[in-house]
């Protein structure tokens, strides 16, 4: 079933009688067609559930290329003008029920955000520098407390940063948002990431679920409230196949490792230390050398396993997340295809890889020419200035480069997908939902800016 | 104005339930008309109070500006959105208003990063020294403290039995004598207002550290290449001189400020933590090598006050910098040996020196880390 096969989904829900209707569906289809040529092998996806995604992918290349650029002129001061276009173009264009959601918030916004977190993060940083200055218990916990600290505040950020952009979202002339606790979330969140990295990623689901079990009964459609129902066990289970296979050659190794080295004859040799540590531990232990070898191979095998199943594990977890999303009578299922955002990360590849041939060709050409003017005068302050000047503009570039590849190619379809991959039920509610709710400040945006936590 | 074009479709969300109107939108000479399809009048939208909101491509979504609701009117036919947009002020599809605000913004950053580049180069060093001075000697002294735990925790190599410190064992009291004699001499000379602390440690460098509050190490490696006491004096004078100028300190404040410069201002995009680093040592670098000259200077100084050769001090610098100095000089944390020794040696008194420490001395002190 082609995307479109079902005929604009926005019919169900509309009435024609002052004759606008049928021209405005031709015309909106007429406009339309073209971005579905644009769109993704979308073959097999329904959207019988009203959820289509517009967004032309040339426009978002042409929108990230530019922000990548003024980026860079700007040493990084347009990142919030740029959140703000993305955002403008995922919400703009992704249409539910035929009703276009949309994005209120504004660069200014989040640059005053920003500014507040900076006011706010100054003494935090300061008391941290200070604290590890004491010689006494103070200094000694102050690495791990500073940490502790600005984990909390980092997910206290990103429930806040939560709230300003469900408030910034607009549907039928509604706006969502959010209530609860940021700081109750913080502590909760933090207390479960301690949890997932002791149980090394096993109680991850649970925290999923039990994290967005907490930010969607918080959430509100207008007076519509939301909630989350997707099990953490089904995620486990699902995901636990991934899990074996990435850490199952770990295991494997360290066991082996453990078998066969002989600790005490080790221990003894480091305690006794000396200039020539390492030939005496192979002397003591001659198996340790393969042992090494061994449980380094492992470790590769185990971190491409976890690069190749990343995908897969993405498309579980979104599928997964999607299908769990309520609103009232609103229920949401998602028909997510694993080999969709296989697609979407071989595209990345492609694009990646073509890049870094440009950007070696580049940095040759460039690299030559600075050889050939050292060679020819001197090594002087000012060439090494432009020669380090060029390296970090080099580097600068490429970095953004892959980043902004990432976002148009891996980030957008991951979007596209989710959205395309919906099947929505109990729409009828939407004749009747009551405003509520107001905008909040733009703090945890800036907070999870300044703290490195942030998305879109 | 063409007659059928003054009313046309469009679709309203009254703000207040998520109901949806088709209505009819009537162009009147100062504000539009939405009417329901059964000729009830649903709003009378100034033109002057319409905005624009963000809409795919083909839709102009107009809201009111200053309205406690969020009223929405949407119009797909691009004709009688033309016919809106030509009427109202504010609404403007072709993003002129908005390019004015990037290009503003991009020549702001611009005038801000020149700023910061220059209040990085000149006002975080001059603000580092005017605040050093300030900072009260027991604080400077508590700072160095936990510098100390730290430097000795990085350079300490904990062989077995051997303590880091030289001098301790009885085959060394006599190195160590002959250690306290050369500082006395040059305490005495550079006469400061708190006391030094100068040990000699087991590393094996030709190197010599000084900490914030008077902490001065000198590593064994230094004594083995100094050929005579005199050399070992001058470089224990340039520490002494980073000692009085508190440059431990001063760093400390410099690092401070650069990173809040840049780290808190700046930078948060990827690429920016590379630019952020490499801007920040080839400041640093640059602060550190003024540093340096002065605490030459002031050490060829005191060399001179305390009745030694410093000459010496330029014969030893010249023996540890060796021919070559490999690397870019914008990333060398003091300046290039010829130049010191050069300007060492114009400082050196032409008149006739006594040596610190006779023979016997000397060779205690060559002893001081035992062997």
């Amino acid at each position: 079933m082609s995307p479109h096969g079902t005929g604009p989904p926005e019919i169900p829900g509309r009435s024609c009688k002052i004759g606008r209707c049928g021209a405005d569906v031709a015309q909106r289809s007429a406009s339309h067609y073209p971005c579905s040529q644009m769109s993704l092998d979308a073959g097999g996806i329904a959207t019988g559930g009203g959820v289509r995604f517009l967004g032309q992918r040339r426009s978002y290349w042409r929108l990230l290329i530019r922000g990548a650029m003024l980026l860079m002129l700007t040493l990084g001061i347009y990142r919030f003008w740029l959140a703000t276009d993305v955002r403008r173009f995922l919400w703009s264009n992704s249409e539910i029920d035929g009703e276009p959601l949309e994005y209120t918030g504004t660069p200014l916004e989040l640059l005053l955000g920003f500014l507040i977190a900076i006011a706010i993060l100054i003494p935090v940083y300061a008391g941290i520098f200070l604290a590890a200055l004491d010689l006494g218990l103070l200094g000694k916990i102050s690495g791990v407390a500073g940490f502790a600290a600005l984990a909390i505040l980092g997910q206290y950020a990103i429930f806040r940063a939560r709230r300003y952009r469900l408030t910034r979202t607009i549907y039928r002339g509604l706006r969502f948002h959010q209530e609860g606790s940021a700081w109750a979330y913080a502590f909760r969140a933090v207390a479960w990431w301690v949890v997932t990295a002791l149980t090394i990623g096993l109680a991850y689901p649970f925290q999923m679920a039990s994290l967005e079990r907490y930010k969607m009964r918080n959430t509100y459609y207008g007076d519509l409230a939301g909630r989350f129902e997707a099990s953490g066990l089904r995620l486990l289970l699902r995901g636990l196949p991934m899990w074996l296979l990435v850490f199952a050659p770990i295991v494997f190794a360290i066991v082996i490792l453990v078998g066969t080295v002989d600790w005490l004859a080790l221990a003894q040799v480091i305690a006794q230390g000396g200039d020539d540590v390492m030939s005496k531990i192979e002397g003591s232990n001659p198996a340790l050398g393969a042992a090494i070898v061994f449980a380094m191979l492992m470790s590769g095998v185990s971190v491409t396993m976890a690069a190749l199943l990343y995908p897969a594990f993405q498309a579980v977890t979104l599928r997964w997340w999607c299908s769990g999303l309520r609103f009232g009578p609103i229920e949401v299922r998602s028909q997510l295809r694993m080999r969709n955002v296989y697609g979407a990360y071989a595209r990345f590849v492609g694009y990646a890889l073509a890049f870094s041939v440009v950007m070696g060709i580049g940095a040759a050409i460039v690299l030559g020419t600075i050889g050939a003017v050292a060679n020819i005068g001197k090594m002087t302050t000012a060439s090494e200035i432009v020669a380090t000047v060029a390296a970090l503009i080099g580097y600068v570039i490429t970095a953004l480069g892959y980043s902004t590849i990432y976002r148009a190619t891996v980030l957008l379809s991951l979007w596209q997908l989710g959205m395309e991959s919906l099947q929505l039920s109990g729409l009828s509610v939407l004749e009747k939902v009551k405003a509520t709710g107001q905008p909040s400040s733009a703090i945890g945006e800036g907070l999870a800016d300044a703290l490195n936590v942030g998305s879109y | 104005m063409n007659a059928p074009m003054a009313s046309g479709a469009g679709i309203y969300f009254d703000g207040v339930t998520s109901a949806r109107h088709d209505v009819l939108v009537v162009l009147k000479p100062a504000s539009l008309h939405i009417s329901s399809r059964d000729g009830h009048l649903l709003g009378e939208w100034p033109y002057q109070e319409l905005e624009e909101l963000s809409a795919p491509a083909n839709l102009l979504r107009l809201g009111r500006r200053n309205s406690t609701v969020l009223e929405r009117l949407e119009i797909s036919d691009p004709a009688f959105a033309a016919e809106i947009d030509a009427r109202a002020a504010l609404v403007d599809r072709t993003g002129a208003l908005q390019r004015r605000q990037r290009l503003a913004v991009v020549g702001w950053t611009l005038g801000a990063t020149a700023s910061l580049l220059l209040v990085a180069w000149f006002g975080v060093p001059a603000i580092a020294d005017r605040l050093t001075p300030l900072l009260p000697a027991a604080i400077e002294r508590k700072l160095g403290d936990a510098v100390d735990v730290q430097i000795r925790g990085m350079l300490d190599s904990r062989r077995s039995g051997v303590p880091f410190d030289c001098g301790k064992a009885t085959s060394e009291t006599a190195g160590r004598a002959a250690l306290d004699k050369i500082i006395r001499r040059l305490e005495t000379a550079a006469a400061l207002p708190f006391a030094l602390r100068t040990d000699v440690v087991r590393r094996n460098e030709a190197n010599a550290i000084a900490l914030p509050g008077g902490q001065v190490y000198v590593f064994r490696g230094l004594i083995d290449k100094a050929d005579n006491a005199d050399e070992v004096a001058g470089v224990i004078a340039h520490e002494i001189g980073h000692v009085a100028h508190r440059d431990g300190t001063k760093a400390m404040l410099q690092g401070a400020g650069l990173s809040f410069l840049f780290g808190m201002l700046l930078g948060d995009f990827v690429g920016g933590g590379a630019v952020v680093v490499t801007a920040k040592v080839i400041l640093q670098s640059s602060y550190t090598r003024e540093a340096e000259a002065a605490a030459d200077a002031y050490g060829a100084g005191l060399m001179n006050k305390a009745g030694g050769d410093a000459r010496a001090l330029a014969v030893i610098l010249d023996k540890i910098g060796g021919a070559t100095e490999p690397g870019m000089k914008i990333l060398l944390n003091h300046p290039e040996t010829k130049a010191r020794v050069a300007a060492i040696n114009k400082l050196a008194a032409g008149r006739a020196s006594s040596p610190f420490l006779d023979p016997a001395e000397w060779t205690a002190l060559k002893h001081i880390c035992g062997s």
